[in-house]
């Protein structure tokens, strides 16, 4: 057999070792359906929590404290304005108040009242209004002024008021004419990679502990090549990450057919300019090579750790790096042609994000085959220095010396 | 392959300025049973480790199975290190085939040798059994049975005797036996010389990252020479006058013997002396010394208390 061979299956014994001992597991349930049961645990506490805000919007009001012939205008003008906001974005409901005697003592008074919760009150003359807020009624304090004015523009013009009509028509954009590069998919690119090697390369960093504490680790040593060690535990725990995403991508892809059609839609414009089924293969690629350049870093790393607890602390300088390659891709795709995306396309950590990001707003394609290579040269590399480090640490091999180095025998 | 199993030449290790291992010369030669004896820290761990290519040396050279390269052979080769470790969360034969497909062994032939291997250990009704609910010793066991399912033509063995009680230590001679009867060449560290006396064909003792002996257990102990001791018909004073003269009584005046080094002539002419001079002879015996006196000869008294 050859040496290459014999290095291909060892690797593969390792690999099908780590990927049996994690999926076959009761563990590894937990691990799978974890997203469904932390959602459900967030949708829950969610919703209590959202039911509890929507009841305090309820009476949240903005309060307009007007003479009795200014209120319909002003009601008719504030449904007007209201037409523009999203649901959730609108401004509170409008109460109107006829003034007192003492409009601006009656404008403190409102924000005492029991019947509801004022977060900002307008008095005074329309053309000259006073608005009090409370909070962050900033905003709101600033609808209730463009109120004012729409309500003194309306009864102003009466019935001149022009009534406009528009027609609203939906236009995709070609694919590859976002003439700044921005291309929604490019951010949808990163932040998927990113998402899936944030939960998942993680998982490599603690694998050696296993094989150290069980003292595994000189018999794999003796038969195998720690290289080969190294990057089957890395395919090992890549085949988990991909059962992972399987499980999950068939469940949301089976979700999305079941989408409202406005939502659908939306997705289904986003446009690769390398267009959709080369995208696809070049994110898998990229979401590979970025598990297997990270995991390497990780294993090597983790590999150096001696307890459970130098894992464990690990884990937080290993989350501001996913962040720090996130943070970099992110910016590379929002300005394609700068030198920031030229570096976080060369930067090995960074690459597979940011050239997935690259697939979305360019499209040519060889770059991404020179990048995938560059790429996986890297994760040799770390895997082979991540393997010497073990070796001279951990088993204590000191270095192998240089033949000009090496000591002859006394 | 060569007549060699193994063969190491001027072997060098540095771990920072000292010199664990200072240039071991080995030859084992194919189908014999090899013991590298020494104190504990003697270096015998680390010269089994740049042997099979687990550390690389800071000098001198090694072949193994023939290769220069041990992993080339590596397929070829059996390993027992002297820190056991296995997973615990496999079940015994599992553990048995993963260590023979590490070496090249189908899963499918290695679960079924396994199956046979422990049955033949006695162990047939672990096999199901997942390692962590095995005992230490059944457990060895298991290491060691995954270290031959391969039949390989190399068997390296580092302290195998260790943690073993007295029964299972019998089975394990004889399943170094078999594999020598299979073929195999065995080489195992130890610091008892009780089983290397009894297993091996030939071997070497290290002692301060040296080689301080290599031949067979016979050579080892003719390094020292025999006892005598010598039981007169008739004690008397003049005994003395007859005997060597590092000859030490025993009993009122030698009544109850004498005790003396075999002279490097023979015995034959000090009883003819014993006999011209009327002493007689009540008793003779002669002690061949065992390999643990010239294990203690060789390395040095100075060695065994540190190693104690």
């Amino acid at each position: 057999m050859s040496r290459f061979r014999r290095t291909v299956r060892q690797t593969m014994t390792i690999a099908r070792r780590d990927f049996v001992a994690t999926v076959f597991t009761p563990i590894f349930l937990l691990f799978l359906f974890a997203p469904m049961i932390f959602g459900a645990i967030g949708g829950t506490v969610g919703g209590l929590s959202a039911s509890s805000m929507a009841g305090n919007k309820d009476r949240a009001r903005v309060v307009a404290i007007v003479a009795p012939e200014h209120a319909r205008a002003i009601a008719e003008a504030d449904t007007r304005l209201r037409a523009v906001f999203r649901r959730d974005e609108a401004p509170p409901q409008l109460t109107t108040l006829a003034p007192g005697t003492d409009p601006a003592r009656q404008a403190r008074e409102a924000f005492a009242a029991k019947d509801y919760e004022a977060s900002a009150v307008l008095y005074g003359p329309l053309d000259k209004p006073v608005v009090l807020y409370s909070g962050l009624g900033s905003r709101t304090a600033d609808y209730l002024g463009v109120l004012a004015g729409q309500t003194l523009v309306a009864e102003k013009l009466g019935n001149a008021l022009p009534a406009v009509s528009v027609t609203k028509t939906r236009f995709t954009r070609p694919r590859g004419a976002a003439s700044n590069g921005r291309n929604p998919s490019a951010f949808f690119a990163v932040f998927g990679i990113f998402f899936l090697t944030l939960f998942l390369s993680g998982q490599v960093v603690g694998t050696m502990a296993e094989e150290r504490s069980n003292k595994v680790v000189e018999v794999l040593a003796a038969a195998v090549p720690l290289e080969s060690v190294f990057l089957g535990k890395l395919l090992g725990m890549f085949g988990v990450a991909v059962l992972f995403v399987a499980f999950w991508g068939t469940i949301v892809g089976n979700i999305g057919a079941l989408m409202p059609p406005n939502l659908a839609r939306e997705l289904g414009s986003v446009a690769p300019a390398t267009g959709t089924p080369a995208f696809g293969v070049l994110f898998a690629c990229y979401f590979t090579t970025a598990y297997l350049l990270l995991g390497s870093v990780f294993l090597g790393v983790g590999a150096q750790a001696t307890t459970m607890r130098e894992i464990q602390l690990l884990s937080l300088p290993i989350t501001f790096g996913q962040m720090a390659m996130f943070g970099l891709s992110a910016a590379a795709v929002a300005q394609p042609h700068s030198w920031i995306a030229t570096f976080a396309e060369v930067f090995p950590l960074s690459s597979p994000f940011a050239m997935a990001g690259r697939a979305a707003n360019r499209a040519e394609i060889w770059p991404h085959l020179l990048a995938i290579a560059w790429q996986l040269l890297w994760v040799g590399l770390f895997i082979t220095v991540g393997a010497r480090l073990f070796r001279r640490g951990v088993l204590q091999s000191g270095s192998a010396r240089p033949w000009w180095k090496r000591a002859p025998a006394a | 392959m060569t007549d060699a199993a193994v063969s190491a030449s001027g072997l060098v290790k540095l771990f920072g300025d000292r010199r664990v291992v200072d240039g071991v010369d080995l030859l084992v030669p194919a189908g014999a049973i090899y013991g590298v004896l020494g104190p504990n820290g003697a270096g015998k761990t680390t010269t089994l480790r740049m042997l099979l290519g687990i550390i690389e040396p800071d000098g001198g050279s090694r072949s193994l199975l023939g290769e220069a390269h041990p992993r080339d052979a590596s397929d070829r080769v059996g390993y027992l290190p002297e820190e056991r470790g296995l997973y615990p969360a496999m079940k015994a034969k599992e553990a048995i085939a993963f260590m023979g497909a590490l070496r090249g062994l189908a899963w499918t032939t290695g679960r079924r040798r396994a199956v046979q291997l422990l049955e033949r250990a006695g162990l047939g009704h672990a096999a199901d059994t997942k390692i962590r609910k095995l005992s230490k010793g059944m457990a060895q066991l298991v290491q060691l049975l995954g270290s031959v399912v391969h039949e390989p033509d190399l068997l390296v063995l580092d302290e195998p005797f260790s943690g073993l009680d007295p029964v299972n230590q019998e089975r394990l001679e004889a399943l170094i036996l078999a594999e020598r009867d299979r073929g195999a060449t065995v080489l195992f560290s130890t610091h008892v010389m009780a089983h290397a006396e009894r297993l091996c064909d030939r071997l070497a003792i290290i002692s301060g990252g040296k080689r301080r002996f290599e031949g067979t257990v016979n050579d080892a102990r003719g390094m020292l020479p025999a006892r005598v001791h010598y039981i007169p018909q008739r004690p008397g004073a003049d005994v003395a006058a007859a005997l060597p003269h590092d000859a030490r009584p025993e009993g009122e005046a030698g009544a109850a013997g004498w005790h003396f080094e075999m002279p490097p002539e023979g015995i034959e002419k000090v009883l003819v002396r014993l006999i011209e001079a009327g002493h007689g002879i009540a008793g003779l015996s002669i002690e061949r010394p065992g390999l643990h006196e010239a294990f203690v000869q060789i390395v040095g008294r100075d060695a065994l208390e540190a190693a104690r």
